[in-house]
Formats: C-alpha cells, structure tokens, sequence
C-alpha cells in the first residue's frame, strides 16, 4: 500500500487529511507552515521536487509546497514553541 | 569518571512515627515525658511522642499505615484519663500530659512481648541479623525470658513459602500483626492478604494459596510493613543486612520512585542487598512495585557487554578494543561519512532511559559536533503528540499537576492508560481516591483492571473502538456544551478561538449518536459519562499511550485539553490534563532539546535569539533548521541519504514499528554506534558497541511525568569504567569540538544557565529540597506543582476545532481484527531489563489476548499458538482467549524479541510529530500449522506455558 509512496509524499498525505477541512488557502498554509517548522530541509526540496515532476496528485498538497517555495509560511508560528 | 564521595551518600535510617502524617490548621501542644511538642490536631499521641524524640514500642503500627491499635504493646497513660489507651489509636488534644514509661506501662509491654515471644523461633535469623524487630522491643520491654516456657501450642513448625521469587513468607515469624494485610489493601489497593482463621488459628493467607499463585502483584509493600521476619526478602536471607544506603531513583516508568538502594560494600565491590521505597520521595511516598521493588538485578546480569567492541561489518564477528579505539573509530567513521556525502548524513537518537545531562551531552554533540539538529529521542515513538498537543492548547510540553493532586479529584477520566501495569504505584494513588469515593470513567478497548476489581468498579467503561478516539472525545464536548454543561466563565475569560470551537463542537455530526457506529460507545452511556466528567466539581483527565499512539494523537491530546478548558478543570489540584509517561526520563529527555526542531526548553531552532545563547557558549554555528526525526532518519537511510547512526540506550530494531522497515534502514547505514548494557536486537546491526552504565552507576537527574526532578545518585562506579556523558564528550571531542566536564553537576549547571524553566535547578538545591517540579524560576523557586494557575503558560488557553479524521488503517476482509498493543506490569518496555531478572516468572513470553467469540470463529483454543499477521509482516504467539477484550480486537505485549510485535506495525503515523501508530494494526489471526511453525524453524514444545495463575499473569484471566 503505502510502501511504494515515497515518504515525504505519504507525510504529506497525512497533513493533508489533517487539514483538509479547512478553507483551502488556509489549509495550504497550515501544511506549509508545519512542514517549515517540523521536516528537515531536504525532505522539503525532496516534496517540492516531486510536486514539479507532477509525482503529486493532491492538489493541496501541491498548493501548500508552492507556498513553500515561495516563502509563504508564518515564520513567527514557525518561532512559537511546539514540543513534540 | 564520576568518583563516589561516600561521606555525601544518605545512609540515614528512617523514622517510623508509627501513624501516618495528619493534615490540620488546628495544633495540638501535648507533653509526653515532660517534653512538650506542638502538632496538627488528631495526630496520634504515638507520633507525637516520636516526634519529640520518644519511641514508643509498637508491632501493629507505622506510619504508612492508619492505626490499627491491636498488638497491645504501644500503652501509654493519660494524666486524667482512665487506664492505659494505645498511642496509635490516641488522638492528642490540646493540654493533654503522657507518660510512656510508668511502672504499670512496662510491666503490661512486658507481658504482651513476653506472650508475642511465646509463639516466635527462639533462633529467628532475622533477630539474629537486625532484619526482624522482636529482638529489639523484647529488650525495650526487658522481656529476659518466657514464663510460658516453649512447649506449648505454637506456629514454629508451620513450612515457609518460597514460591515468589523476590521475599519467603515464613508464618512461623509472623506475630499476626496483619500489617502486611494492610499494606496490600492501603497502600497497594490490591487486597490479596487477609487473616484466615480466628484466635489462635489465625495466619496471614495469600488467599489460600501460595504467593506466587494468588492475586499478589510483588509490589513488596507487605514485606516492607512486616515487623518481623515472615516477609523477608530473599536477598536479604542470601547475602545479610546492608551496610550504607543511597537514595537515588528507580529507572523503570514515568513515575519516577525514590528508592534507597540498601548496599554492602564500597567501590567497585558494592553490591546492592535490596532496593527500599523511599518515604520522603515526592512521586512515590514510600510505595513501589515489582520492578523498581525487586527488579534491579539486571545490573549485574552476566549478558552485560563491559567492554567497546568494533567490528567492520555486522557479518563480522566482534573484536574487544580499548575505548580510545573505539571512540576513534565512531569519530572517523562519522567524519569520514560527512566529508564524502554531507554534514546531514549522521545523526543520533537519545534515550529517556537516560539521565537529563546524558540527554543533554547528546543533542550537544549532535548540535555542536555533527553540526546539525539530526536529533531526537524514543519520546518520538511514546508522548511525543503530548508535547505537541499540550504545548498547543496551554503552552507546556507538560502535564499539569503533581501525582498528589489526584486526591483531590472527584471524578477520573481516564483515556488509553492502563496504570495497575504500566504506572502501578501512580495506579495505587489511584484505587485509594477511588477507595474514598472518587469515581472513574475508563475510556479503553480492553476492560483493564480498573474497570472492577477489589473495592474499584468504573462508573462508566467506554470501549472506544482502536482508532476513533477522536471522535469519542468530540462526543464528549458535543454533549458539554450542547446540553450546557460548560464553564462559561472559564471558557470566556481564559480562551481563546472560543467561538470557532463551540460552533465546531456543536455540529450535530460530532453527537454521541451520530459516532456512535465509529466509536463503538453507546450513545446513552457516553451522555451519561460526559454529564459525570463535566459535573466534577474536580475532575481530572489521565491517560497514556492509547491516546498518543494513534495517527491522530495530537489532535486527541488536544481534545483532552478541550474537554478540560470547556470544564474549567485546569489551574487548581484535583483537576488537569495528565499525561502518564512511559519511561523514567521521556520528559526530560523532551525538555533537554533532544527534538531535532527544538533546542533546550522548547525552544525552536529557527529562533536566532535562542541559538545565539547557544552559540556564544558552545562556540559554534548552530543549523537554524530542524532536523530528522526517527522515522525519517530510517526513511532517509534507505534512500541512501542518512548513513551514520549514534544510538544511546535505546533498542529501535525492537520498539520501533515496522521492523523490516527499521531493519532495512540499519542495515543501509554505514555506520551504527549502539551504547547500551546489552546486545540488543539493534546491536545485530552495529559496527560499534560502547558499554552503558547502569541507574545505579549514574550521578544525574531524572524527571518524570509530573515535571519533578529527581537525583539519580551513584551507588557504585562505572562498572565500565566511563560515565555515558563522558564518553559523549570524549566522541565530540574526537571529532574536532572539545566537550568536558567535571561532573554531571557541571552540565546541570550549563542547563540551568541557558534553559529558563530550569533556571533555578542544581544538584546542590534538589539535594536539599529532594525533588522540585519545573518550572523552577525566580518565580517559584522551589518548583511548580500545578501548572497554569490563573494564567496558561501561552497566556489563554487555546480551544481547537479537532477534526476526526479515520486512520488510514482500516480492518478489512483480508485483515479483519485490529491490533493493539501495550505493557504488562511484570515486564517494561523491550524488556532488556526485566527479561534479565526473576520477573519473567510472570511473564516468560508475549500473548496474543482474543476474545472468545474471535477465536471460536477462527477454531482457536486457548494456548494454541496462532500466526498474526498485517500487511506489513508476520509473527507467532501463544493464544489467549480473553474476554478483556472486546470481538474485533486482539492485543499482545512487545516485551520480547522472539515475538517481534512490531514485525506487524505499520509505519502509519501521528500527522503532527511522526508518533507511531502502535494502537491500531489490521491483522489476521489462524492456527500455526505445524508446516508453517517448521517453516519458521519453531519448535513445537518452544513455547513454555508453565505461568503461574494468579494476577501477576493476570492476562491468562
């Protein structure tokens, strides 16, 4: 099943389920602001590298890396405190 | 290494006052012996007479236990008062003048001791070595001989039961005191003693059978009650009284028990006689369990690897080397593997079996010496949604109160925790509340023993469907605030995102009976169970691993808390949101910066004023970007882009989920350094093996679910001949960034100076106050019990629309049973402690618990073995039919490797911080066929079911 999703596409998946129920724009910027925060730099240009060899069909998904290439995410959220 | 300096080690002996600690604004000034003393009002004249320094003889009383009054031997005089009333069973009243020494007092003491002793071995081992207390009151008394003489009617011949492999019940020492009886109910909760027989006949029974075989569940609060010697511990019998003592703390679960290790010995010769529950230890006010209790023999377990071994590949055999050339090897091999593919490419994972500075030396070396934030610690497979979920809605990482805070709640909800095994002295906490009237919701699939057992039965047992919590915790606030039932002032003044919330909440779909098909809870009786939480008037909210362990385990914490803002139960005792942690130091090893997003105390690392705090001590750069995770460092290995691992204390190939998965990633990495006691499964794929140092080799810190900071204090050297953070900074410091310090007092230091919580912490003020909760700050310089009094942490707390999204992990025709997993009380976590001690009598192998009506479907007896498997992989274990469980679901341990549990996880995972979805796994279950058993090179007569029957392997009920 999963297995042959790659791991940061099947994370994504798992953002998006979580989030979907927002509005759109929000949701796309809900996931790009924890992706900025939780998910190391090179599982970000690994998702955005997929997302522009269309290896990604959720388009939310693909909303919420655009925002990341752009830059598009609440950096003071990102500063706020998480744990987990 | 750390030096003992054994003129700073506690060997003080306890004071036992008899009767336990009364709580009174109201004093009482009595005079006992011409020495006036001031205590609360209803003290007992026996613990007012300690109190000012008299003791009074006594066989029936201490001061664990509420006065009994009945051995007759703690007589007093009341000036005014008539006869001779027992000092236990005497309340002081303000005025009141006590003699403890009349003529007339002795010359009763004497002959109450005098017909004790008529029924007591005249050559008693205990009297002889200090471990029994007849010896001593007969010389208070001045009993010099028996009157009676010793050919009468007597107990001597009665046969000891050596059938608990910790303590020997021996009823010819036993004066029927039945402290022990009371111990097991008062203390314990378990009530498995009583006193079969009357008058002469009577003898302390373990209802009718042996010890082993009864409901006892080894905690050793009656062996630590017994005035005599007919509860001994055998260790005591085998090797004679300790010499010097340490209080240090118990390095099992996430309570966090202070315990006296009891010694003989110094040095490198030091041998532990017995580990003794340490009155004055704030988590655990003199109770234990079987693990902390007796379970500490592992230490020195032969299997302990003492010596560094290195190997070039994991086919090869290992080679014993020094440490230096094992340290060079991880620090060149890392380098090497950073100079050819990237910085990025190692990492290391912490261990919250660890100390806070162990953990804290760690995620230095991996900030400052790897020069990245690849760190993370196995709290990420455990509470890690706790951190993310509380740290959202109150703004801590934390749970709210202190373990004490418990006795002021008047209803418990409790959520995917089973506290008898997993937290049995917390637990025992527990069954007293509820002993005194609290009452008790539990939301679990299986009906655990808080449900009913002796004197606890739930109000409610809500059997929430694996998977659905969130939708269940939903209903509950559905029901709060639909029918009215919240705080309104609370929820005004002290949230915020209110309004979105209670408009989300209140969407029909979210009603008990619109989840009632999803959750598997009668509509009726979650109503009715949300009405008893919302009515309080104290309620609190304690839970475990069945809420974090889920693909939504960050959005159920959120929902506890929730449920908590719309009740106003935060910010007083008696209430919160409760965490129960799994391991001794999974909190602190979260709040010492082991998350590879977050440097000490919580702080993200993309913040330039927390870096440079850092930076400006460490001298180095510090990466403003988080790094891997677990899961995604094993992804990454695969992928061929993570290829160096330092593992400390930590067994990943057996607690982590998938594990072909995990295995895979080991197996792609170039290099694995373990440091651990034992070759554990992930050992089979290192190419470094450095030796770890026991909890009672270890001067250090541990904190535990409640935020208090405990001090782990060593008992004996290294038995390795490094302290773990030394060889922490000796890596760092091969790999070109010089780390040292004197002590672990030293790194405590640095942690204070740069974490602010922790401002106010050093081993020299938890030496003196004995344990403190953080936030320890100019503020609350002694500690902070309860969190978020008057004001949250983030300021107002923060209600979350939480959205039920159904896992992804789904039963269906090919896997039609869900799994889920958890913890047996005898056994602890992987179990390379306690497989390695006599607890293993209870629990020899993992058991897969089904209900009878699964396995009546799938032609199962109970004891057959049975083939379990997932879409992920397949395992085999004895069957037990059960109906602890409810139909659809079947629940095994993870304790021992044979079994592999995790061969059949998934990597399905919380979406918020990657915490494994442990708690539900699509799986099948069918008869091993012999071929298949052969196939998997199983013997037939392998599986051992010769367990005992009583509670202790109370999954064979």
């Amino acid at each position: 099943m999963s297995g042959d999703v790659p791991p940061v596409v099947r994370l994504g998946h798992d953002l998006v389920r979580n989030f979907e129920a927002l509005p759109p724009e929000k949701a796309a910027e809900e996931i790009a602001t924890h992706i900025k925060k939780f998910w190391e730099p090179r599982m970000r240009r690994d998702l955005v590298a997929r997302v522009r060899a269309g290896e990604v069909d959720d388009p939310l998904l693909a909303k919420a890396a655009e925002d990341l290439l752009e830059g598009d995410v609440d950096r003071e959220e990102v500063k706020e405190p998480s744990g987990g | 290494m750390t030096t003992i300096d054994e003129s700073t080690v506690i060997a003080e002996q306890e004071t036992d006052y008899g009767t336990p600690r009364v709580a009174s604004d109201e004093t009482a000034t009595v005079t006992v012996d011409g020495r006036e003393v001031s205590v609360p009002a209803g003290t007992s004249v026996m613990r007012a007479a300690a109190e000012a320094g008299i003791e009074i003889p006594k066989l029936c009383a201490t001061d664990s236990l509420a006065a009994f009054g009945s051995c007759r031997l703690c007589l007093v005089e009341v000036e005014g008062g008539k006869g001779t009333p027992a000092s236990c069973t005497t309340p002081c009243s303000d005025g009141m003048v006590v003699r403890t020494d009349t003529e007339q007092v002795q010359d009763l003491r004497r002959n109450v001791m005098e017909l004790y002793l008529s029924d007591h071995p005249t050559d008693c081992d205990g009297c002889a070595r200090g471990s029994c207390e007849m010896q001593k009151w007969a010389r208070a008394t001045g009993v010099a001989e028996v009157r009676y003489g010793l050919d009468g009617a007597s107990h001597l011949a009665d046969t000891t039961d050596h059938s608990n492999p910790y303590f020997d019940y021996d009823p010819a020492a036993c004066i029927v005191c039945s402290r022990c009886v009371r111990a097991c109910s008062e203390t314990q909760g378990t009530f498995a003693l009583t006193v079969d027989g009357r008058g002469f006949d009577s003898r302390v029974s373990a209802g009718g059978t042996d010890f082993l075989n009864s409901e006892c569940v080894s905690c050793g609060a009656c062996v630590q009650a017994c005035p005599t010697d007919a509860l001994t511990e055998r260790s005591v019998v085998q090797l004679g009284m300790p010499t010097r003592s340490v209080v240090t703390t118990c390095a099992y679960c996430g309570v966090g028990c202070s315990f006296k290790a009891e010694v003989q010995g110094s040095g490198e010769d030091t041998r532990v006689v017995r580990m003794t529950p340490w009155k004055d230890g704030g988590a655990n006010e003199g109770h234990s369990c079987v693990k902390g209790r007796f379970a500490y023999g592992y230490a020195a377990h032969d299997d302990r690897q003492m010596e560094p071994m290195v190997r070039d590949s994991i086919d090869d055999e290992w080679r014993v080397v020094s440490w230096d050339e094992a340290i060079a090897k991880v620090a060149d091999g890392f380098r090497a593997i950073q100079d050819e593919h990237g910085v990025g490419y190692i990492g290391g994972i912490s261990s919250s079996r660890c100390t806070n500075e162990e953990v804290y030396v760690v995620q230095k070396m991996v900030r400052a010496a790897f020069g990245n934030n690849n760190v993370d610690t196995c709290a990420r497979v455990c509470h890690s949604p706790t951190g993310y979920g509380l740290n959202h809605a109150f703004g801590t990482s934390a749970g709210t109160q202190d373990f004490r805070s418990v006795e002021q709640a008047d209803v418990i909800l409790l959520i995917g925790a089973n506290p008898t095994d997993a937290h049995p002295v917390f637990a025992s906490r527990m069954k007293k509340r509820l002993r005194a009237g609290a009452r008790i919701i539990v939301a679990d699939p299986r009906r655990i023993d808080l449900v009913r057992s002796p004197h606890v039965e739930a109000s409610f047992h809500l059997p929430v469907r694996p998977g659905t919590n969130v939708a269940f915790v939903n209903a509950m606030a559905h029901v709060i605030v639909t029918e009215g039932l919240l705080d309104e002032e609370f929820v005004r003044s002290r949230t915020e995102g209110t309004d979105g919330y209670l408009e989300f909440i209140a969407q029909p779909e979210h009603s008990p009976e619109a989840t009632e098909s999803e959750t598997g809870i009668p509509a009726p009786e979650l109503r009715a169970a949300a009405r008893l939480y919302a009515a309080g008037p104290n309620s609190a909210i304690y839970y475990g691993l069945g809420v974090t362990e889920h693909s939504q385990g960050s959005t159920m914490v959120m929902g506890m808390a929730n449920l908590a803002m719309l009740t106003g139960n935060l910010g007083r005792e008696g209430v919160g949101v409760n965490p129960l942690r799994g391991q001794n130091n999974v909190q602190g090893s979260c709040d010492m910066g082991s998350f590879p997003h977050e440097l000490p105390g919580y702080r993200h690392v993309s913040r330039a004023d927390v870096r440079d705090i850092y930076e400006s001590l460490w001298g180095v750069t510090i990466q403003p970007e988080p790094g891997l995770r677990i899961p995604n460092m094993f992804d990454s290995a695969i992928g061929g882009s993570f290829l160096g691992l330092y593992v400390q204390g930590e067994d990943i190939a057996q607690s982590d989920p998938n594990t072909q998965h995990v295995e895979a990633a080991l197996r792609a990495m170039e290099l694995v350094v373990v440091q651990d006691l034992f070759l554990n499964e992930t050992a089979r794929f290192a190419h470094v093996f450095l030796p770890g140092a026991s909890f009672l080799e270890k001067d250090g810190t541990f904190t535990n679910a409640e935020r208090r900071l405990n001090r782990v204090r060593p008992v004996m050297p290294s038995r390795v001949g490094k302290d773990e953070w030394q060889v922490v900074c000796e890596i760092a410091t091969a790999m070109g960034y010089p780390m040292s310090y004197g002590s672990a007092a030293e790194i405590m230091e640095e942690i204070a100076a740069t974490t602010p919580t922790f401002a106010g912490v050093s081993f020299a003020r938890l030496d003196a106050e004995g344990s403190m909760q953080w936030p320890v700050t100019d503020a609350a310089p002694h500690g902070t019990p309860t969190m978020h009094v008057g004001q949250f942490v983030r300021g107002l707390g923060q209600l979350t629309p939480t959205v039920y999204v159904p896992t992804t992990e789904r039963a269906n025709r090919r896997f039609p049973l869900v799994l889920t997993t958890g913890r047996i009380l005898s056994q602890y976590n992987v179990g390379a402690q306690t497989r390695r001690t006599p607890n293993s009598t209870w629990h020899p192998e993992d058991v897969l618990e089904i209900h009878p009506s699964d396995a009546e479907l799938r032609g199962i007896s109970d004891g057959d073995v049975v083939e379990l498997s997932s879409r992920v992989g397949a395992t085999r274990l004895t069957a037990l039919v059960s109906e602890r469980m409810p139909a659809g679901v079947v629940y095994t341990t993870f304790h021992h490797p044979v079994t592999g549990a995790n061969v059949v996880t998934t990597e399905n995972s919380d979406w918020a911080t990657n915490c494994p979805e442990y708690k539900v796994t699509a799986v099948q279950v069918t008869v091993a066929t012999e071929a298949s058993r052969a196939e998997a090179g199983e013997a037939p007569e392998a599986v051992s079911h010769d367990m005992p029957v009583g509670a202790m392997a109370r999954h064979r009920r």
